[in-house]
């Protein structure tokens, strides 16, 4: 099955669950206060945001940020894209847009990766190309393919802007935006961004459904929330990335972030093993991280473990290994950054 | 990712191939693309702010002064709510509840519903009473007189205090409108008489309830058994059942203009 929609399920089914309690009276929570009966674990904003506000430590709400820590330490943003019913509320979008379907999104990856895969089948002789590929393994670790040195020098981190304007480098919009209302709950005496929480909103929807059909609470809660909802998620398209204040936490703390690491196998990488350029797995990523050349895109801190890069590499050299590999993209990259840059520099 | 959006990438990274100095021309035209397909302009622009482009920065700005401005809606009065056990300290409670909803969840009797916008901004779904069916006994069947909103409450929103009984809480004070009471109509109607577990209402000569103002505390149970706005009971111009518990600033604003 596919990791898209896996990770569909697991969202959809997040929230089937927290619906389910809501009729039961189980008392999971939602995902703002997950846990059973008085043990919940909180949402690390709304747990820093109302010892702000009361100016009081609360030691449910210190212990569930230390487990949100921990969670986004192991996991990154991991639940962006596998728990989050926002990317789900988003895809109203999609009743409204042209389907991007996924032929056309395939037709634009894959040539480039056939053209690849043909030359090394045609023009090279794919076997010696293979066995020399791997033979020579341990040395590419150190060396590099003209491909490589090629996308490297498109970009060399020093005067090119838009490598320091990814996200996850700098501090960036959500920054702000979890400043501003951190701040806010401070001065105001009350958690202001649980207001318009599109995570609480959507849990919020749903509770107003069952309450609608349940017991017939009639009210315009049930128009006004889902319209902030729409406008806050469906309207700013880039929600996720630019303004949720809980994806800025996250990436604060997703810095810290080694585990299951999207991770290149150097002997099957079109770029490394063949000499071609490939970059799908850039392409892919929706949080713009370019897993071969991670100098290059958005930070590690931002990766939510979705595996798309997983799921579209050609040659399936991507795995996301829980404990990081030594060998593996990361020491490669730096050392052919240094090549780059002092090839760069001897040619100015 | 959309079609577009790769495109959009491809031809990045094909104008980053271009040399520098034709980046000043290219600029514009990137950031016009950009525009139009929602591709961060910041990412081509050359003048940052401490790592910013302008517009990330201003959305950044924007945003948080959104929140302050979210935040200062407090000034703005929002009416009074009944309250579950444990938030009857109003700031308290607002201080804590992240609108989790816990507490409705939990509620073994489901009488703690959202608060509606109809009751303010700031106020929509915090913890109020719905005693349109059931009344709240601080959950003496379920849990022997331990409120289950208050024990789970993960921010302390809900707090009961040490010495805190289901006498002294005062959730609110329930009112009868006489204009609506089928009982003032000598119909004989008693359910609220009979419902309440506090005794906290009398009948009078002509076996009309009426209120003990200090023994009721709240629980909704004269509320939720009201029988005024069901078929074949409804008075003219009705809107809610003629028994109904008011937050205690409601019910003694009530008293001062003589409603009562």
């Amino acid at each position: 099955m596919k990791s898209r929609t896996l990770r569909t399920i697991t969202a959809v089914a997040v929230i089937i669950v927290v619906a389910i309690g809501f009729v039961t009276n189980f008392g999971i929570g939602t995902v703002s206060a997950v846990g059973w009966e008085d043990f919940s674990l909180l949402c690390p904003l709304g747990a820093l945001g109302t010892m702000l506000a009361k100016q009081l430590m609360i030691p449910r709400a210190v212990i569930s940020l230390i487990f949100a820590i921990l969670f986004i330490i192991i996991f990154a943003r991991a639940f962006c894209g596998w728990l989050c019913p926002v990317p789900i509320v988003q895809k109203i979008r999609n009743l409204f847009t042209k389907k991007p379907s996924k032929k056309a999104l395939e037709s634009q990856i894959t040539p480039e990766a056939d053209l690849a895969e043909k030359h090394a089948e045609n023009g090279d002789d794919p076997k010696s190309t293979r066995t020399t590929a791997t033979l020579d393994a341990p040395e590419k670790t150190s060396t590099l393919t003209k491909a490589e040195k090629k996308a490297l020098k498109t970009c060399s981190t020093s005067d090119c802007s838009s490598c320091a304007e990814k996200r996850g480098k700098a501090l960036d919009s959500r920054h702000f935006i979890l400043g501003g209302s951190l701040l806010s709950a401070a001065i105001f005496g009350f958690p202001v961004f649980c207001v318009i929480c599109p995570i609480g909103l959507s849990f919020g929807t749903i509770l107003l459904v069952i309450r609608l059909f349940s017991g017939g609470d009639v009210t315009w809660s049930l128009i006004a929330i889902p319209l902030i909802l729409i406008a806050e998620v469906v309207l700013f398209k880039k929600w996720c990335g630019k303004l949720c204040p809980l994806s800025a936490f996250m990436s604060l703390f997703g810095k810290l972030n080694v585990t299951f690491r999207p991770t290149i196998k150097d002997e099957t990488c079109i770029e490394t093993a063949r000499d071609r350029e490939c970059g799908v797995c850039a392409k892919v990523c929706p949080e713009g991280i370019d897993p071969r050349h991670p100098e290059r895109g958005s930070a590690w801190s931002e990766c939510t473990k979705c595996r798309a890069c997983v799921d579209a590499c050609p040659t399936k050299s991507i795995k996301m290994p829980l404990i990081p590999q030594k060998k593996g993209s990361s020491s490669p990259s730096e050392s052919v950054l240094k090549t780059a840059d002092s090839e760069g520099s001897s040619n100015n | 990712m959309s079609q577009e959006q790769n495109k959009v990438e491809q031809r990045k990274v094909s104008q980053e191939k271009t040399s520098s100095a034709a980046d000043q021309s290219t600029d514009a035209s990137r950031e016009d693309k950009g525009m139009v397909s929602n591709t961060p302009p910041e990412q081509q622009t050359k003048k940052t702010y401490a790592g910013m482009s302008r517009r990330t920065l201003f959305l950044g700005l924007g945003g948080a002064a959104v929140l302050l401005g979210l935040g200062g809606l407090k000034l703005v009065n929002s009416n009074p709510l009944i309250r579950p056990p444990g938030g009857q300290i109003e700031d308290d409670l607002i201080a804590g509840c992240i609108r989790c909803e816990k507490c409705y969840e939990i509620c073994p009797r489901n009488v703690i519903a959202p608060a509606h916008i109809e009751d303010g901004i700031l106020t929509m779904r915090t913890p109020t009473f719905d005693f349109s069916r059931d009344y709240c006994d601080w959950c003496q069947e379920e849990e022997g007189g331990k409120p289950l909103c208050a024990k789970v409450c993960p921010t302390e929103a809900l707090k009961l205090p040490e010495d805190a009984t289901v006498e002294n809480t005062i959730i609110g004070k329930a009112a009868i409108n006489t204009d609506w009471c089928l009982a003032y109509r000598l119909i004989g109607c008693r359910f609220c008489y009979d419902a309440c577990p506090y005794e906290a209402m009398e009948l009078d000569d002509n076996e009309r309830p009426y209120m003990i103002y200090d023994k009721c505390n709240g629980c909704g149970a004269c509320e939720s058994v009201c029988v005024s706005l069901q078929n074949g009971s409804i008075s003219e111009g009705a809107t809610s059942r003629a028994i109904v518990v008011h937050p205690v600033e409601i019910y003694e604003q009530m008293l001062e203009e003589g409603l009562l």
